[in-house]
């Protein structure tokens, strides 16, 4: 009976509070459930106020387990400035951050350089190949001509030029190494540069680096212009007495 | 004293003087390679009857001679064009040693002679004996000459100049007299004026100042004229034409560079370094640079790598570098270092005569040393100080000595200094290459000893006199006869010397100048605990040949516990034991650090030390102050002690040399420490990985860990992250590039228990090739890569053959399969990059060399061959060439070798020329005691054609090719060569008879004339009428007087090392005719030879059916002795494989009594021949001095 009072009480509570628009129950919605259900209310702080009234205890506070909170990963972020502060706080970071796959870092450069060196490789093995089905070839074995092809080997007019000079590929090296030693930043700048010459192909290089030479060797003569060398004396007209 | 030195002053060996010379070229054609001048030499007679003029010429076609404008008759005769005149069957070493150098000497300056003899014209004798002066004009040309000036002009269009055409002159020692006529002596000084007329485009540079350059009335050729106003030998006079390009040196205005085309970037970078080397040089000497000008020249083909001359310099062209190049660099600088050296000694100052060269030699090499000290530093100086030593050591203890002053007392040849060489010292034109680069070896090692023993200050004092009286004397007109003092003698330099230093240096000088040989000492040792003494026994051995016996101080550095103590011992000739006192007792103080040589004081773990001992370790003649060889014995602990803790890098050498014998976990770690330690000089690191691969291999068994050096090669060069891939190249750091390329070279020598290279190895190899990346690298990797592809090389181990199947394919080796595809592509690359002196090529032919030598790739020589040929960088020649001489030893290609001799005949190059020949005599096809295929008549003939008369032209090539036939045939008479006729020849010297090739008749009546005769000709001619027979003998016995007069060192063997065995089964049918024949000799010809080899057999039965005693042969000049027939055999054999007396005696045994009377009877003979070939030496020997062919009396010209 107790029981279905109260549960009376707190329903009709409820109803009078849903009636006024709420949704919390306040001390007044009680009230006029009370006095609707012929409850005097004034005699109710007067029994609180008993004298043989009897103590109930609270029931002793066991520690409520804790629920493992829901998978919180990583910590939520702060709200950028442009959001108040009052917003409700990001969701856990794992519901909008993505997290691309990556190969082992360590692996990086190892991969890089492998993959640079089997590239080159392949290319150098192709244009030799090529080369070698181009052109005369000889051979280390009598059987076979094609596993080992060696590119015939062709005397020069001249052997000292090819052997002495560096290569084109070389002295483009150069260049890049000195800037870049020289200075990083510019290297960055000079970049494009580079890449401009190697579109424009070989004999623009060689263009530019006659041009350089030029250039040297014309900074050179006015230099030595005032150097008195025999050898750069201009070189005289026969004499007219040696006619004879 | 000086002036003494200067009264005393030199006595020229000419009749006359010579005070200037004018050399004029009009004409240098470069299609036609020919050159027309003339030279005019002004000359004053110091004796009054002076009626002929010597002078030297070869080559050169004399037009016209004219003396003060009046003709003048002249006889030209080259004795040296060919040695030997007559088509005799003489093919021995020993006669023709000795006739070379006669014919050299009766050519030769120094001794007043010369190939051009010019008759004074009876009009100016009244002129001559009042001692006016003359002019002696001489008009000539020269047509493609083969030796003295060298013609570069490659095969393309345009003009000469856009070709790149030039000639320069060349030659080993005084070669000017093939391009011009003069006296060609380094005494004969004057001053010149130089004059040639070139092209436009062309440039002359020549010795002296450039006075004018005049344009020629067409303007197309230009006049360089020269005047060189320092008196200078002829033999220091140079020239170099061609379209060179300009580089005046920006330090030095007065020094100017010239280059090929397109090479002048190189040329700036090279020679930039140059003016410091000026000053280093200017500064010690405290003297100037004594010419007014220097010029260096670089050019293609060079003869050598560094010639100097009078105020130039030549130079290969392959020195050149860029900024990039690591390796050449220190190699190029070297060489200009070199050149500037001589500058001061050898060109401004010249030498007496030819015993004199050692001074300059040893002077010049010793600044030049001081200079390599104070630039690359006292490590790597004394490591090149050790490593002088050891070559000159081993040189001399393998051909018996070096010797640099040669005095040749009464021209006796019995006095000859070098009687165990095979050939004369008494000309530098007869010395053999290696002999004279050995010769510049010691000389400046002896310098180094003087200075030791002087002081450096008071050597440099000496130079620095020597000097300033020479540059005092140059500046002297002729008349004062000043000029001598600008020729350095050896008796003048040691008398400066002790001028100077006030110390006796005389038995220095004996000891090393005035004898040959070096000392060898055998040291060990014990330590007495009693009384704390170091016994110290110091043996030598100086019976071998090249030693010498020692006697005087000797210094031992003796590490103790306390402290390193330096001991002079006193070698005396019969003290072998040393006490040497040891300072402190054996380990007491433990913690102590002990002090070292040089000051320091380190910590050692003394753990591995006998704790009885204080001795750490003993080093014997630390500073090298003995010519010699040291084997000294102390226990494997002490050579680690001094490898790791001794500061001298020689030390450390040596100890890394001891520990191979060691092979030790103890041993090991000192090796790797010591490769590990950064401060440690780089060449001694380099040294310990190849010792350490040593002693990996000797341990195989017992080795742990992963192969030697891998480890350490992947944490000093690899990548931190990844083990297994290299960084990409920085070679900032020479010491560690340097460690770089030798490590990976070392590991491959390692070997695992079936004697393979460990996988593991080759894999880690392939790696490097794999990953090596050069891009961020300033410098060139061109070097590093052919080392790697060295160390691919080095991996390979003989294949698994079965049953000798033919290489093939398909049963490659999967391992040898990588390497091949890695040479592949290298060798390919190269051809569309190629590398600087393309040092990968290089290192590809040979590894596919050392892979067909293992029978992994069929053996064939085509590839190299092509290789080989002319228009390939001559370092690729090389290492073609030596492929191909290596196939030709291992594979006995009669082909092969007959290409490369052909190639020594034609190939435009001279060096390429002398180093094939060089090469052969390193590897021969075979030696003299070998049986060989190769061995045969043709070849004897042939390469007796070349030393004879097929290499006139160039001194050091002739002198190569008797190397060669030395190498190949031994001094005496070739083994291969048919039956000779009999011949008994006195040594005069040993006072014994001996068996020589000398042709000696023998009788008609002979019955077994035919054969002997059949033999001698080989098969080609046969049998012929015994008519003819007794005709050739005839001839020939009068030639073999004549030869008897050039007296020669009979060293050849009474025995012969012949295995009879082999021979025996051979012939079983000549055996049986043999016999036939000895009882009737009516039949011999039935006997049939089919092959030398038959004949050789068939004689050698002959032998061991006669008594084969000492000299089985006789003279019969008279022809009235008749010798038993059979007797004529024994000689090709004799010849056929020299000494064994062994195999004599082993005769004695099967002979018949009636056999040993005839050996009596013989004796007797000799004694009778003795006399004979007295009475016979007289007269033809007269006429033998006197080179009788090649002559050409040419009657004066008669235009104008």
């Amino acid at each position: 009976m107790l029981q279905s009072y109260v549960s009376e009480i707190g329903r009709s509570a409820k109803s009078y509070c849903e009636h006024t628009a709420r949704t919390q129950p306040t001390l007044s919605d009680i009230v006029v459930t009370l006095v609707e259900m012929g409850f005097n209310v004034e005699t109710l702080p007067a029994y609180a106020k008993r004298s043989q009234r009897m103590v109930i205890t609270a029931p002793p506070v066991t520690n409520q387990p804790v629920t493992p909170k829901a998978l919180t990963a990583g910590q939520n972020k702060p709200h950028p400035s442009h959001i108040p502060g009052h917003f409700p706080e990001f969701p856990d970071p794992h519901t909008y951050i993505k997290t691309p796959t990556y190969r082992e870092p360590v692996s990086d450069y190892q991969v890089l350089r492998e993959k640079a060196a089997s590239q080159r490789r392949d290319v150098e093995r192709a244009l030799t190949r090529f080369m070698a089905k181009t052109g005369e070839t000889q051979s280390l074995f009598k059987d076979d001509v094609s596993t080992f092809p060696l590119i015939a080997a062709r005397p020069f007019t001249v052997p000292y030029l090819t052997a002495l000079l560096p290569s084109e590929l070389e002295m483009q090296q150069m260049e890049e190494t000195d800037s870049s030693e020289q200075d990083d930043q510019t290297d960055t700048e000079n970049l494009p540069l580079h890449i401009t010459t190697d579109d424009s192909g070989p004999e623009k290089e060689n263009a530019s680096v006659l041009q350089q030479n030029t250039s040297l060797s014309g900074s050179r003569n006015g230099e030595e212009n005032m150097i008195d060398n025999p050898y750069l004396r201009p070189v005289k007209k026969p004499k007219i007495r040696r006619k004879k | 004293m000086n002036r003494k030195k200067g009264d005393k002053g030199f006595e020229s060996p000419r009749p006359y003087k010579l005070t200037h010379q004018v050399v004029c070229i009009n004409n240098i054609n470069f299609q036609r390679r020919s050159v027309v001048g003339y030279v005019e030499l002004t000359i004053f007679p110091t004796v009054a009857n002076l009626n002929r003029i010597k002078l030297n010429s070869k080559q050169c076609r004399i037009y016209r001679v004219r003396v003060n404008d009046l003709e003048a008759a002249f006889i030209y005769n080259d004795p040296t064009l060919e040695v030997c005149h007559h088509e005799s069957k003489q093919r021995n070493l020993n006669y023709f040693s000795n006739a070379y150098a006669a014919a050299v000497s009766a050519v030769d300056p120094d001794a007043g002679n010369g190939e051009l003899c010019i008759k004074v014209p009876s009009e100016l004798w009244k002129h001559v004996d009042e001692l006016k002066v003359l002019k002696v004009h001489i008009n000539f040309s020269l047509d493609q000459p083969k030796g003295g000036l060298h013609f570069v002009v490659p095969n393309m269009e345009g003009s000469m100049a856009e070709r790149g055409a030039h000639v320069f002159s060349c030659g080993y020692q005084n070669s000017t007299r093939f391009w011009f006529p003069c006296v060609d002596s380094y005494s004969e000084l004057c001053t010149w004026k130089l004059e040639y007329t070139v092209d436009a485009a062309m440039v002359a540079v020549s010795n002296g100042d450039l006075v004018e350059t005049v344009y020629t009335h067409d303007m197309r050729k230009k006049t360089f004229h020269y005047m060189l106003t320092i008196p200078t030998a002829a033999s220091n006079i140079s020239l170099a034409i061609g379209p060179f390009e300009i580089l005046v040196d920006p330090y030095m205005h007065e020094v100017t560079h010239f280059c090929l085309p397109q090479l002048l970037p190189l040329l700036k970078h090279t020679t930039s370094y140059l003016h410091e080397v000026f000053e280093f040089y200017e500064e010690i000497l405290t003297c100037r640079y004594p010419y007014s000008c220097f010029k260096t020249v670089f050019i293609d083909e060079a003869y050598v790598e560094v010639a100097a001359y009078a105020s130039m310099s030549i130079f290969s062209t392959n020195l050149l570098h860029s900024a990039m190049i690591i390796d050449e660099t220190p190699l190029t600088r070297r060489c200009l270092a070199q050149a500037l050296a001589q500058q001061f000694f050898g060109c401004f100052i010249s030498r007496m005569s030819w015993s004199d060269e050692w001074v300059l030699k040893g002077i010049s090499g010793y600044i030049y040393g001081l200079w390599m000290k104070k630039t690359f530093g006292v490590n790597e100086y004394r490591h090149w100080i050790k490593q002088e030593l050891d070559q000159i050591v081993a040189y001399e203890l393998k051909t018996g000595g070096v010797l640099l002053h040669p005095i040749f007392g009464g021209g006796k040849e019995k006095d000859n200094p070098a009687s165990h060489l095979h050939f004369s010292i008494k000309h530098p034109h007869t010395l053999s290459w290696e002999y004279y680069t050995m010769f510049q070896c010691k000389a400046h090692l002896v310098m180094r000893l003087i200075e030791n023993r002087i002081s450096m200050e008071f050597m440099l004092q000496v130079f620095n006199k020597l000097l300033s009286l020479a540059s005092t004397a140059s500046s002297q007109k002729f008349q004062s006869h000043m000029w001598s003092q600008m020729l350095v003698s050896t008796s003048g330099f040691l008398k400066s010397i002790s001028n100077v230093s006030g110390k006796d240096i005389q038995p220095l000088i004996k000891q090393w100048v005035d004898q040959s040989g070096v000392v060898k000492f055998y040291g060990s040792f014990a330590f007495n605990r009693k009384r704390n003494v170091l016994e110290l026994e110091i043996k030598q051995d100086y019976t071998s040949p090249g030693t010498q016996k020692y006697v005087g101080p000797l210094k031992v550095t003796v590490q103790e516990l306390d402290g390193s103590f330096n001991h002079t011992l006193q070698i005396e000739e019969n003290s072998l034991k040393h006490d040497i006192p040891c300072h402190s007792k054996s380990r007491r103080n433990k913690k102590k650090k002990i002090p070292l040589m040089n000051g320091e004081e380190v910590d050692m773990d003394l753990s591995a030390m006998d704790a009885d001992s204080p001795l750490l370790w003993i080093r014997i003649d630390p500073d090298m102050s003995v010519l010699r060889k040291v084997e000294f014995e102390q226990s494997d602990f002490m050579w680690q002690y001094q490898l790791r803790y001794e500061r001298d890098v020689v030390a450390q050498e040596e100890a890394i040399l001891a520990l191979e014998k060691f092979p030790t976990p103890a041993s090991r770690l000192a090796l790797t420490d010591i490769l590990e330690q950064e401060q440690c000089f780089y060449r001694v690191r380099m040294l310990a990985c190849f010792c350490l691969a040593k002693i990996a291999n000797s341990m195989v068994s017992t080795w742990t860990g992963p192969p030697a050096m891998k480890s350490l090669f992947t944490r000093m060069f690899c990548c931190k992250t990844c083990p297994n891939i290299v960084k990409t190249n920085n070679f900032m750091n020479f010491q560690s590039y340097f460690l770089q390329k030798t490590m990976p070279v070392a590991m491959a020598l390692l070997r695992d228990v079936h004697n393979l290279c460990p996988k593991e190895v080759l894999m880690f190899i392939l790696d490097l090739i794999k990953y090596n990346d050069n891009r961020k690298n300033k410098f060139s990797d061109n070097y590093y890569r052919a080392e790697l592809i060295d160390a691919l090389a080095n991996s390979v181990t003989p294949a698994v053959s079965v049953n000798n199947e033919v290489r093939t394919l398909d049963n490659l080796n999967p391992d040898v399969r990588l390497i091949l595809e890695e040479i592949t592509r290298f060798l390919n690359m190269e051809k569309l990059l190629p590398s600087y002196r393309h040092t990968i090529t290089v290192s590809c032919l040979k590894a596919i060399r050392v892979l067909q030598k293992n029978g992994h790739v069929p053996s064939d020589p085509a590839l190299f061959k092509s290789y080989a040929e002319y228009g390939h960088f001559v370092d690729v020649r090389i290492a073609a060439l030596e492929a191909v001489v290596d196939y030709t030893k291992v594979d006995r290609s009669y082909e092969e070798l007959q290409w490369l001799l052909t190639m020594v005949h034609n190939d435009p190059v001279p060096y390429i020329r002398h180093k094939i020949l060089d090469m052969l005599t390193k590897n021969p096809p075979f030696t003299k005691n070998m049986e060989s295929p190769l061995c045969n008549e043709a070849l004897v003939d042939q390469l007796w054609k070349l030393m004879n008369s097929g290499t006139s032209h160039d001194w050091r090539l002739r002198c190569g090719a008797v190397d060669l036939y030395f190498t190949l045939f031994g001094l005496s008479r070739p083994s291969c060569l048919p039956l000779p006729e009999l011949g008994l020849v006195l040594n005069l010297k040993e006072k014994k008879a001996v068996l020589n090739p000398t042709i000696i008749p023998e009788s008609v009546v002979n019955p077994q004339e035919p054969v002997a005769s059949a033999n001698n000709h080989g098969q080609s001619v046969g049998f012929q009428s015994t008519e003819d027979d007794h005709l050739v003998k005839e001839t020939a016995s009068s030639i073999s007087g004549h030869q008897q007069g050039v007296k020669r060192k009979a060293d050849m063997p009474l025995g012969s090392p012949l295995e009879p065995g082999q021979i025996l089964e051979k012939n079983e049918d000549s055996k049986v005719k043999l016999k036939i024949r000895f009882s009737n000799p009516q039949e011999e010809e039935e006997i049939d030879m089919d092959t030398v080899h038959d004949s050789q057999a068939f004689i050698y039965h002959h032998l061991n059916m006669l008594e084969r005693p000492s000299t089985p042969g006789k003279e019969q000049s008279s022809g009235e002795i008749t010798m038993h027939p059979v007797v004529a055999a024994p000689l090709s054999v004799f010849s056929k494989e020299s000494n064994s007396s062994k195999h004599s005696d082993h005769h004695h045994h099967h002979h018949h009594e009636h056999k040993k009377k005839k050996k009596k009877h013989k004796h007797k003979h000799k004694h009778k021949h003795k006399h004979d070939s007295k009475e016979k030496e007289k007269d033809p020997f007269s006429f033998s001095n006197s080179p009788a062919s090649a002559r050409s009396i040419r009657s004066p010209s008669l235009s104008d």
